[in-house]
């Protein structure tokens, strides 16, 4: 061999290869180490964040303009008025018509999309880039699988804890009690990644386009946001009871731990050629 | 037993794999139980509009008569789903096309009990509430449970070109599909942010159910139930023919 294949470059493959043969790597390692490659790609890139971002700033430009008449919009409960009406208590009644649940909804519709915008192609670039073969050698399935809904959970994270201010300074939407929302929003976070990874993966493996992406994950996408808003609506009473939390918040963290660990189970047979 | 440990090769052609007579399904068999499932479908039928004066469902009058109906095809389309995600295991487990087969077939006739339940349902709505269509939480769940049905199927025509690519996607589908099926027939009618319309416990309160409409409601239960086994039975033979032919 002499000194030609005293490169730097071969001299890390030689070392990585000692390594390899030292002690097995763990798939936790391997995840590890997809996760990386990822978000050194994305960051050099910027695929996914700029597909997102563009998306997120015009779908929130439409938004303020489309609302900006509905915020001012106050509606009254008739039934529920003292009997001689007057004009201090339907003052006193008047609460916004686009209430605080509904723009909760809103913006996990917002959300949604935005994630399903970027997160088509965490698989799709594989295929097109080749690397596919050489991540199907290099580990095992479930450790792709981690790797990616590792990647995936931090964009929406990220993606999530950027809009969220923003809309919530657009829309005025209230906060409710912080621990209770934060884990709403994260709750939210784990199903939207869980039902878009094995998603992009079925959608990347069926040579599909961002249509197939949409149409097979709508449905999953419903069921979530109905949970969402269920949460939702139990985020904002004013002194909720803590079994309606559990379950109602308990009901929407259930949905994403399910898909995921289906997703986790069956990734494989996605994964093999 | 000549078997090994490996696992066999998935058959590229399952029409080469089989003798030139089809291996019967395993199942009920002959013609006696297609005459049953007649008579047992006329008797239900003549029941269904026959059973009189004690019939009050949660106080619907007559237009509850379509309960004998819509029930049992509400609850098929669910079985569908179990029932194509029991093969698709199956499908996931022995690479076997056959019952890739047999889950598509399921999911296809689900898709007819659905819309069926749609029907049958929205009849019932327009009759009761006056309006076909209320945005309710079970009008919702149904509609969303079409939408999925429909999703498979999309998934399926995209990679028609590789039959075993298609079984796999196919079956991993259906099974990661099953959490919202089973969420949108058990959880979302019961989610206190959705106000229901729908009669919950037509068929739990004795008051709702004397002894001639039990008499209706289960034989009504077990002909539909016969008749998918019936229809599914059809359908696979024909792709049998089919897998023949090619």
């Amino acid at each position: 061999m002499g000194r030609y294949a005293d490169t730097a470059g071969n001299r890390a493959v030689s070392g990585q290869a000692q390594a390899v043969a030292a002690k097995p790597v763990s798939w936790l390692d391997e995840a590890r180490a997809l996760l990386a490659k990822d978000l050194r790609a994305e960051l050099r890139t910027k695929v996914a964040l700029s597909a997102v971002g563009v998306f997120t700033f015009s779908a929130l430009l439409l938004l303020s303009l489309a609302t900006a008449t509905l915020k001012e919009v106050q509606t009254v409960d008739i039934l529920r008025l003292p009997e001689p009406i007057s004009r201090d208590a339907l003052t006193a009644a008047m609460h916004p018509a686009w209430d605080a649940p509904s723009k909760m909804g809103m913006l996990w519709i917002l959300l949604c999309f935005a994630a399903f915008s970027g997160l088509s192609h965490s698989f799709v670039h594989e295929e097109e880039t080749g690397t596919v073969m050489a991540l199907r050698l290099s580990m095992s399935a479930g450790a792709v699988y981690a790797g990616k809904l590792a990647f995936n959970l931090l964009l929406i994270l990220a993606v999530a804890v950027i809009v969220t201010p923003i809309y919530m300074l657009i829309t005025g939407m209230p906060m409710g009690a912080p621990p209770v929302f934060l884990l709403v929003m994260f709750s939210g976070c784990v199903g939207l990644a869980g039902a878009a990874t094995i998603v992009a993966a079925l959608a990347a493996k069926a040579h599909g386009t961002g249509a197939l992406y949409g149409a097979i994950g709508l449905p999953l996408l419903v069921v979530f946001l109905m949970l969402l808003l269920n949460a939702a609506s139990a985020v904002f009473i004013i002194d909720p009871a803590p079994v309606r939390l559990v379950r109602d918040i308990g009901g929407l963290l259930s949905y994403g731990v399910l898909l995921i660990t289906v997703s986790a189970l069956t990734f494989g047979f996605v994964w093999e050629d | 037993m000549a078997t090994t440990q490996t696992r066999p090769p998935a058959p590229k052609r399952p029409a080469d794999a089989e003798p030139s007579e089809p291996a019967p399904t395993p199942g009920l068999q002959g013609a006696w139980w297609k005459w049953a499932v007649g008579l047992l479908m006329c008797y239900v039928i003549y029941g269904a509009f026959a059973v009189g004066g004690t019939v009050n469902f949660a106080g619907s009058g007559n237009s509850g008569r379509i309960v004998f109906f819509h029930v049992p095809v509400a609850i098929l389309s669910y079985v569908c789903y179990a029932v194509a995600a029991c093969y698709a295991i199956g499908t996931l487990r022995r690479r076997d096309l056959r019952a890739d087969a047999k889950s598509a077939i399921a999911m296809e006739l689900g898709v007819l009990f659905c819309v069926l339940a749609t029907i049958t349902g929205s009849l019932f709505a327009g009759v009761m509430w006056n309006s076909f269509w209320n945005w309710d939480p079970r009008e919702i769940s149904i509609v969303i449970m079409l939408l999925l049905y429909a999703s498979y199927l999309v998934l399926r025509g995209a990679v028609s070109e590789q039959p075993e690519t298609r079984a796999r996607l196919s079956a991993v589908y259906v099974l990661v599909a099953l959490i919202p099926a089973t969420f949108l027939i058990w959880v979302v009618p019961r989610l206190p942010w959705l106000q229901s319309l729908h009669p919950p416990d037509t068929l739990v309160r004795p008051q709702n159910t004397s002894a001639s409409y039990k008499a209706v409601l289960y034989p009504s239960f077990l002909a539909f139930t016969l008749l998918f086994v019936w229809l599914f039975q059809l359908r696979y033979r024909v792709w049998q023919l089919v897998q023949r032919r090619n």
